[in-house]
This record gives C-alpha cells, structure tokens and sequence, in this order.
C-alpha cells in the first residue's frame, strides 16, 4: 500500500507513543497550574479580590508638566510657574456630582466662604475618577479643607502649577495666555498627549509656541484610601519640563512703551532695523493674564470679551488702520524710482487740488507754495502727493506697497496676524464689483481710503527705510531652549526682500524725514532731541469713513469720540538706525500733537537704557549663583 | 482531487464542535466587554463572528487540498508569507506604534499571523524529509534555522514582539520533539544567550524598553504593572461562581485595560468565575489532547509534525496568555487564541483547525 505519499522514513504511530504520553503529561501538568492560581485567586483569595474590585482603590494619576519659562532678550524671566492649589473630588463610587458640590458649598459657608465654580458639572461621578472643583483656591479655603479633611470624604487638595505672568498687562499681548485644553482644541488634535484638564496656550506666544512650552506629562500610580487621599505611591514617571523660550523683547523697553501709551488707547512697536527683532510691542487697554490661572470667572471674562475697547485683541498685529500721511514714504519712493520726479521736481501747493469737478484739500488750508520733494516731506504737503499719486496710478502704488511689507502678513510669530489692505484696480473689481474711480488714487496716496497697515507692518516698513532698503521678517522669538540649557531650535533673522528703490532715493526720503523732526516747519518736532537723531513721519488717519466693520462703528459710538488715530513712524539714531519705532493712538487727534511725544517717549527710553547699561554695573545675583554651582 | 466519501464519514465533527464552542464563548464575552459602550459604530462581537465565518471558509480550503500537497509545496508557501511580511515594511499602516498590518480594500491582515502557520508547515517539510530516526545535530539544524530566521527577524522590526517570541517557541517546539542531541542542544541554548547582548546593538531604544519591560513589568508600572494588578483584581473578585454575564465592575467600569485582546480571559472569569474557568479549561484542554491523538495517529510523518505544530501553537497561546492574566508569566502581547478579538488571529487558526481535520479525516485512506 504504499503510494507516492505512503509511510516515507518508516514512519510508525508506536514510533511516537512514548513522546506523546510524555506531551499529554506536560500539558496536564500546565493545565492543572493555571487551573490551581485560578482557584487560588478566585476560591481561597475571591472575598479579599471582591473586597477590592468594590472599593478598588487604585488609580493612575497624571502629573502635570511644569510649563516652559518665557524669557527676555537680557534672559530676564518674564512668564514663570508658581505653586497653586486645586480642591479635587475623587469619588470612591458612583455619586451625583452636583450632591458634592452643594455639600462643599454647605462647608464653605460656615466660614462665609464660597465656591468659585464656573464649569457646569452634572451627572455620575465614575470611581476615582478626579474631578476638580474649584481651581486655584485661596490660603484661607486651602488651610480650612486642609484641617478639617475628615468632614468632607474624597475631598482632596492638589498642588498644580500655574503660570506667573511678572509682566502681567503690559506684556499680555505678547505672550498671551494658558487655560484648559477645550473640547473643540483636544478634537483636532490627533495625538494621545493632550486629555481632558490639560493646560494649553490659548493666545500670544502660549499658543503659538504651546508645543514646546507644554512639556509631557508625567503618570503616577497610586493607593488612595476611602478619602481619596494616597496612601502609597505604586510608580511614577516624572513629568517632563517644557523648553524654554528666549524672546527678542527687551523687558525694560517694554516697560516703557506701555507707560508711554499709559491711559491712551493704542499700540506700539519697535523693531531693530538691523535684523528684524521685535523689541517692544504693546497694545491697549490691555488685560491682566494671570487672571486665567484660575479658570477665568464668568463675571471676568463676560467683562473682557463683551468690552467695546477690545483689550483681547492684539492691536498691533491685529489691529488695521489707514495710514495716512506715513504712507507717503511709499508713494515718494515709488515716484522716485519709477523716474516719473526727480528731487527737484516741483509743484504747486495753493491748499487744494482740484480732479475735474471734485476738490482735494492739503491739510495747510493756505497752501505750501512751491515744494519739492524734501518740503513735501518735511511739511507733508498733500497737494503734492495727489500730483505724484495720480502720475503713478492706483496699481503701480500698490505693487510698491506691497514691496514694502504692506497687504501681507509680515510672518510674526503671533496667532492672528491680519494683512491689512493695498487697494488696486483688480481688487476693487472683485470684492466690490466696481470699477476704480481716479479720485480714490488721489485719498490712497495720502493714505487714506481703503489703505489699511498693521502697526507691525508700519514699523517693519520704516525700517527697511532705516537700514537702507531690507525688509526682515518681524522676529519675536530668538531661541527655545531645553530646561537644561540645550539649545533645541533657533529662530535666525530672516531677510524677506529687499526694497526695489536703488540706495540714494532711499537716502533722499531718509533726508526728508530727518527734516520732518529736526527742520523749521517739520511736523514731527516733539521727537526733536538735542543729538538731533531721529527720523520720521507723521500721520492723521480720518476715522470717518471707515470701512471697518460693525465693531469698530460700534466702539467708536460707544467711545463717544469721533476723532482722527495719529500715527507716528520713526527711526533712530538717524546715522547708523538701532530702533524704528510706530506708535498708533486711536482717536486722540493729530499725530505730530498725540503720537509723536509717546514715540518720543520710547526713543528716549531706549537710549537712556542704553547710556546705563553700558555703564560698568555691579555683578549681579544671577552670577553669583551659577559660580556657586560650578564649584 | 475527487472528494471521496470516505472523508466525509470520517469528518472530525467533535473537534469541529469543540472550537466552535470556544468561538461562541469568544463572541459571548467580546459583547460583554462592549456592553457599555454607547455609540460603537460597528460592535466589535459582530465583528468577530465576521471573522469566525471568514475563518470557516478558509477552513474549507485548507481541509480540502490533502495536507501531502501543502507539504509539497511548503517552502513555497512559507516564501509567499515572507515576502508578504517584506510588503509590510513599504506599504504596511502602523497602529498602536508596531507596523504590522497590511490592508485590502476595508480588510486589514496581519501576514505576521500566518507566518506561524507556513513555519510549520515548512518545518514539517523539512523534518518529514530527514525523519526522527536519529537526534538532530546543529549543523542538521542549519536549514530549519533559516527558516525561522527570516521572518523572525521581519517580524522583530515590526516590533511584534509578541508573535516573534511565539515563532521562537514553535520553532524549539518543533526542535525538541524531532528529537535534538543533548550536547547540540546546550550549546545551542547558550549560543542563543550570548546572541542576546549582540542583538542588542541593533535595536531601536524603545524596542529596547520594550524589551526590558517584558523581563520586568515593574519597569513600566502603569503601562503593564498596573493592567496585571487590574487583571488579578478581576479574576479574584470573580470568585467559585462569578459576577454574572454583564455585571463585572472591573469590566465595565473599564478597570481592565485591553479587555478585548490580551486580557479577554480576564473578562470571561470576572463573569463567569471559577466554574466559567474551569469548563473553559476543560475545552482547551480537549481541543490540545485531541490534536495530540490526531498528530499520533496521522497516517504519515509529515502529518504529525503539522498536527503536532498546530497544536503546540494553541497550547502555548492558551499557557503564556492566560498564565499572564493570572500573574504567573510576564505580560507579552500573546492573544487568547478563539477568544481574544482579532481577525488575522482567528482566520489564521481556523485555517490551522482546517489542517487538523485534513489530517484527522485522511489517516485511514492509503491511497492518495
């Protein structure tokens, strides 16, 4: 019987009898251990095992990781981490939540506390399941839970960092604010890092650095006993710290362009012209970000965004207003180096212009007489503008606007940059289905009509006038290091482009804005110091007429003032530029009379920065410490 | 091939019956464990009894074709399954941080699965080949060796550490019951220890803690460390009779992690207690000791070491998952074989329990 497939190397079943019976043995012998630990855990050990299933009293924790610093360009801690304390519940059973709370309220009232609760918490409670009930609470609620523990079981004290915003208003815009990931933020996100409760950056440089600040959080298993309370620690693993962030903000000059901008409502902004970093960048009103910390109340924050002034928003990068006369560096240079003037090129100023029935007033009701470019600039004719405006056409002024940094997002490293507006003939054709009428060339090149700049935008196109033509890309953040001082990522200045006006016509606008400071008749006289240093221009941007949205009609109405934004530009010292500086007050009147003495102000303050911190100081404590610690 | 009658009548029905029974109990407790969820978009217990059926068909086609011609053809198919597993490495999707799955058109599959099952048959080949008269030597081993070899070392990259370990266990299965030379074998054995700190070298650092954690659960106490503790807790409080179907806290107040897969006994015993265990035992146990007899009683060599092989992989899957939910073995990533949700694993084993019935039902006929 043996075919192709028959019994090949003698195969015999007896052949394998005795490895069999050995194989049955050993598999019996295996069954019969995991049927004995089965019988141990659940027959001998099954009530001790039921006891915990019921009151199964372990749970993993997660450990919050301690946020980044925020520091700034001379290292100075401006955003830091200080202790807080949140009240939590850990439930050892299903309990209705809301029972808790009024429980937590009955116990707070005896010492005429209350509790500050602004999430709505309904429902079960799952078995130890945390659920936090009040953030941040007071000395006095944390020594008063903290004694008397026993009077309210699964009530719990737990420490949790909170961010320490030293700047506080002043630097809001900035660096912006944390809170709790919401359920929207922790859809989108498609990783496992981020649960429920975390903290997230919601706005500035939290929100657009939050993937390095926010460090990795840490776990903890451990026993709790039926107060929720731990009693062991079964493992850990150690949070990870967040990277730190170097900005190019100069703390004290900061400082000081807030108070400059103390109770007027706008924005300021210096940048150094010689690589684009942002040295100060303030905005008003402002708002205070520590008050986050502790789950903003409703009160607060119903105040904040229902606030018809706006403090939320970052006014100067998000904040668009027509130019005005400081638009009129752009519509020389692009004049200029489209060989449609020379400097010497001359027209006259009778206090109007006149475009076929219409009149366009200048600003000086008497005229300026003859002026040539630098008395155009000095002086701010309008009338000569209008000539060299309607000469250049609506499209040429945008294509060297746009040269110049204007209708783009200049690329700072800040959430909610918009890009303003360089009106052309296509544009206008496209959103408001009209042809361009040649009247409107004539507001736009004075800076009025539908131009629309960012305080960013202004100050980075002054100082590509500055250093002499290169447009930098707005850099707020010089370098993210790892806790232990490791450099992680730089962020070198970036060179965008490079203006395309050849050097001496730059030098001649340059020349026309030093006179507007220092010269007889120049509008910017209040920036006018005894080193005769600085260069700049004016600006009045009429409110009327806005093409702004309902919310800004609304604010103005609200505000009761239907004045004109000054704006001032500068740069300084005018030889060898280390600031360009734009100042923008909202409805407060003319630029050269409200603008100028805030941006006086900042110039003032930098250079005095400047003289004492060049002179040789004192060691300071920070040395003496990382001496210690190199011993 | 002609389908006689012959293999009809001698269709091995209560091996057939014993696995289904265990499928059953599968599908009864992957419900449970999804019983509180609300809003699944497909219930994985549907799922599973999709798979089962799926199983069955591909059962139909490994105990039709006579076990001969896979054998035949078996370095064939085992080539087929390597480079299947190669196609993981370029076109494979990752899911929990292992890429090891391979998808067509809205199936996923796991060629790492069935590479178990091409080892075998490869083994078979080669060892039906040589026979078990004599001991092997390690030089005689040198081809079986490559043999695991290459896929192993697929299957380690992946990482799948799991299945790798359980390619290492069938291969020394295999080894040991074709019969080794004692010294060969204490030299392999230490060969093998001294291989371990050079492999070493190659790993990727969280292969690495992978690795560790593995050896020392403790190492990653709320990763594995604290599943085994829910798992004991779980079991325990089960007790002589059980919580009822559906009514084991641990499992539904989700306590339990990876209540589908690995810790799927876990589940089975909260509910069902000591008795639910022990008639789950009893099955295992069946299906293993009725494998045996069919490997013994198989008409030729080849047959019996796939008989054999198959049955080894079930009896080491049932050990090593369920001593691990237990506490008694380290936690690895080895399913519960019918009973843990995964489709490549079910389909892979129902093809295995086709073989076993191919083997079962033609070990009277003589004539091919």
């Amino acid at each position: 019987m043996m075919g192709m497939f028959g019994r090949l190397n003698g195969h015999d079943t007896a052949d394998f009898r005795k490895r069999f019976q050995r194989l049955f043995v050993i598999v019996l012998i295996a069954i019969a251990i995991l049927t004995l630990r089965l019988a141990y855990l659940q027959v001998f050990k099954g009530d001790e095992y039921k006891l915990r299933s019921e009151n199964n009293s372990v749970r993993l924790r997660k450990i919050a990781p301690l946020r980044g610093l925020i520091m700034d360009t001379n290292r100075q801690v401006i955003v830091g981490n200080q202790a807080a304390f949140d009240l939590v519940y850990v439930p050892s059973r299903v309990v209705d939540i809301q029972r808790i709370i009024e429980q937590v309220e009955a116990f707070y009232e005896k010492r005429g506390l209350s509790l500050n609760n602004d999430s709505q918490l309904t429902g079960k409670t799952r078995p130890f399941m945390p659920v936090r009930l009040e953030k941040n609470i007071t000395m006095a609620k944390l020594a008063y839970v903290e004694t008397h523990a026993l009077d309210l079981p699964g009530v719990v004290v737990e420490v949790a960092p909170v961010r320490k915003y030293s700047g506080g208003e002043m630097m809001s815009h900035v660096i912006g604010y944390t809170g709790e990931i919401s359920k929207e933020e922790l859809e989108k996100r498609d990783d496992d890092e981020m649960g429920p409760g975390d903290i997230i950056g919601k706005s500035g440089i939290e929100k657009f650095l939050n993937e390095y600040l926010a460090g990795k959080s840490g776990a903890e298993q451990v026993e709790v006993n039926v107060t929720g309370k731990v009693v062991k620690a079964l493992g850990h693993i150690a949070p990870l710290s967040g990277h730190n962030v170097v900005l190019t903000i100069d703390f004290e000059l900061q400082k000081a362009a807030w108070e400059a901008l103390d109770g007027k409502r706008g924005t300021a902004v210096v940048m150094d012209p010689r690589d684009g970093s942002i040295l100060a960048l303030v905005s008003t009103p402002s708002f205070d970000p520590n008050l986050f910390n502790s789950g903003i109340s409703k009160r607060d924050w119903d105040r904040l965004s229902k606030d018809p002034l706006y403090p939320m928003e970052n006014r100067a990068v998000s904040g668009q207003y027509p130019p005005g006369s400081t638009y009129k560096v752009v519509v020389a240079a692009a004049a200029l180096a489209e060989g449609l003037i020379t400097p010497d090129t001359r027209f006259f100023c009778n206090g109007s212009f006149e475009l076929g029935n219409r009149s366009f007033r200048c600003w000086q009701r008497h005229g300026h007489g003859w002026v040539d470019l630098h008395r155009a600039l000095v002086e701010s004719c309008d009338v000569y503008f209008y000539n060299i405006g309607k000469m250049l056409g609506v499209d040429k002024l945008a294509e060297y606007a746009r040269s110049f940094g204007f209708g783009e997002l200049s690329g700072i490293d800040l959430p909610r940059e918009k890009p303003g507006l360089v009106p052309s003939k296509a544009w206008k054709l496209a959103k408001r289905k009209e042809p361009w009428q040649l009247g409107e060339t004539i507001s736009v090149s004075i800076g009025q009509g539908y131009n629309l700049v960012t305080p960013v935008q202004l100050a980075n196109a002054f100082s590509a006038l500055a250093n002499g033509g290169a447009l930098w890309r707005p850099r707020i953040v010089k370098q993210i290091e790892a806790s232990d001082g490791r450099i992680v990522k730089v962020f070198p200045p970036e060179k965008k482009s490079v203006l395309p006006v050849s050097p001496e016509y730059i030098e001649m606008i340059r020349q026309g804005l030093w006179g507007v400071v220092n010269e007889k008749g120049g509008t910017g006289s209040a920036l006018r110091r005894p080193e005769a240093d600085v260069a700049g221009k004016t600006g009045t941007s009429q409110v009327v007429g806005l093409p702004q949205g309902e919310a800004a009609r609304r604010a103005k109405i609200l505000s009761g003032r239907f004045k004109d934004h000054a704006l001032f530009a500068c740069f300084a010292p005018y030889k060898h530029p280390e600031i360009a500086v734009a100042v923008i007050v909202e409805h407060a009147g003319g630029g050269g009379a409200v603008a100028a003495p805030v941006a006086r102000q900042i110039v003032d303050a930098y250079f005095h920065l400047k003289a004492s911190r060049a002179a040789p100081k004192a060691p300071v404590a920070q040395n003496v410490v990382i001496e210690r610690a190199g011993q | 091939m002609k389908f006689d009658r012959q293999l009809l009548i001698n269709f091995d029905w209560p091996l057939l019956g014993i696995v289904l029974t265990i499928c059953l109990i599968g599908v009864m407790n992957i419900y449970s464990t999804g019983f509180s969820l609300t809003a699944a978009k497909a219930p994985l217990y549907l799922k599973q009894i999709q798979w089962i059926i799926l199983g069955l068909l591909f059962m139909l086609i490994t105990l039709s074709i006579d076990h001969r011609i896979l054998v035949q053809y078996a370095y064939v198919i085992h080539g087929v399954a390597i480079v299947s597993l190669i196609f993981v490495i370029f076109y494979g999707y990752t899911s929990h941080g292992s890429q090891r799955w391979l998808a067509f058109g809205g199936f996923s599959f796991q060629p790492s699965e069935l590479i178990k099952l091409t080892l075998i048959l490869a083994l078979a080949r080669y060892f039906s080949d040589h026979g078990t008269q004599s001991r092997y030597s390690i030089k005689d081993l040198l081809t079986p060796i490559f043999i695991l070899l290459v896929p192993f070392v697929l299957v380690v990259r992946q990482p799948d550490l799991g299945t790798a370990l359980m390619l290492l266990i069938i291969f020394i299965s295999m080894i040991l019951f074709v019969g080794i030379r004692i010294k060969d074998l204490l030299i392999a054995g230490s060969a093998g220890l001294l291989l371990v700190p050079l492999a070493w070298f190659f790993f990727k650092d969280y292969q690495k803690e992978r690795i560790l954690t593995f050896f020392d659960p403790e190492r990653d106490p709320l990763g594995s460390g604290y599943h085994i503790i829910q798992s004991m807790i779980a079991i325990g409080s089960g007790g002589f009779l059980g919580k009822g179907f559906l009514k084991g806290t641990q499992t539904q107040l989700k306590f339990l992690p990876e209540q589908q897969t690995d810790f799927v006994f876990s589940v089975f015993a909260e509910e069902w207690g000591f008795i639910g265990g022990v008639v789950l035992m009893i099955l295992f146990l069946s299906l293993i000791l009725w494998g045996f007899k069919i490997a013994q009683y198989s008409r030729d060599l080849s047959g019996t070491l796939i008989a054999y092989g198959i049955t080894i992989m079930i009896f080491w899957g049932v050990f090593i998952n369920i001593g691990m939910v237990l506490g008694i073995l380290p936690v690895v990533g080895i399913p519960l074989p019918f009973l843990s949700y995964g489709g490549s694993s079910v389909v892979v084993l129902m093809m295995g329990i086709g073989l076993l019935i191919n083997i079962s039902m033609r070990r009277f006929v003589m004539q091919p």
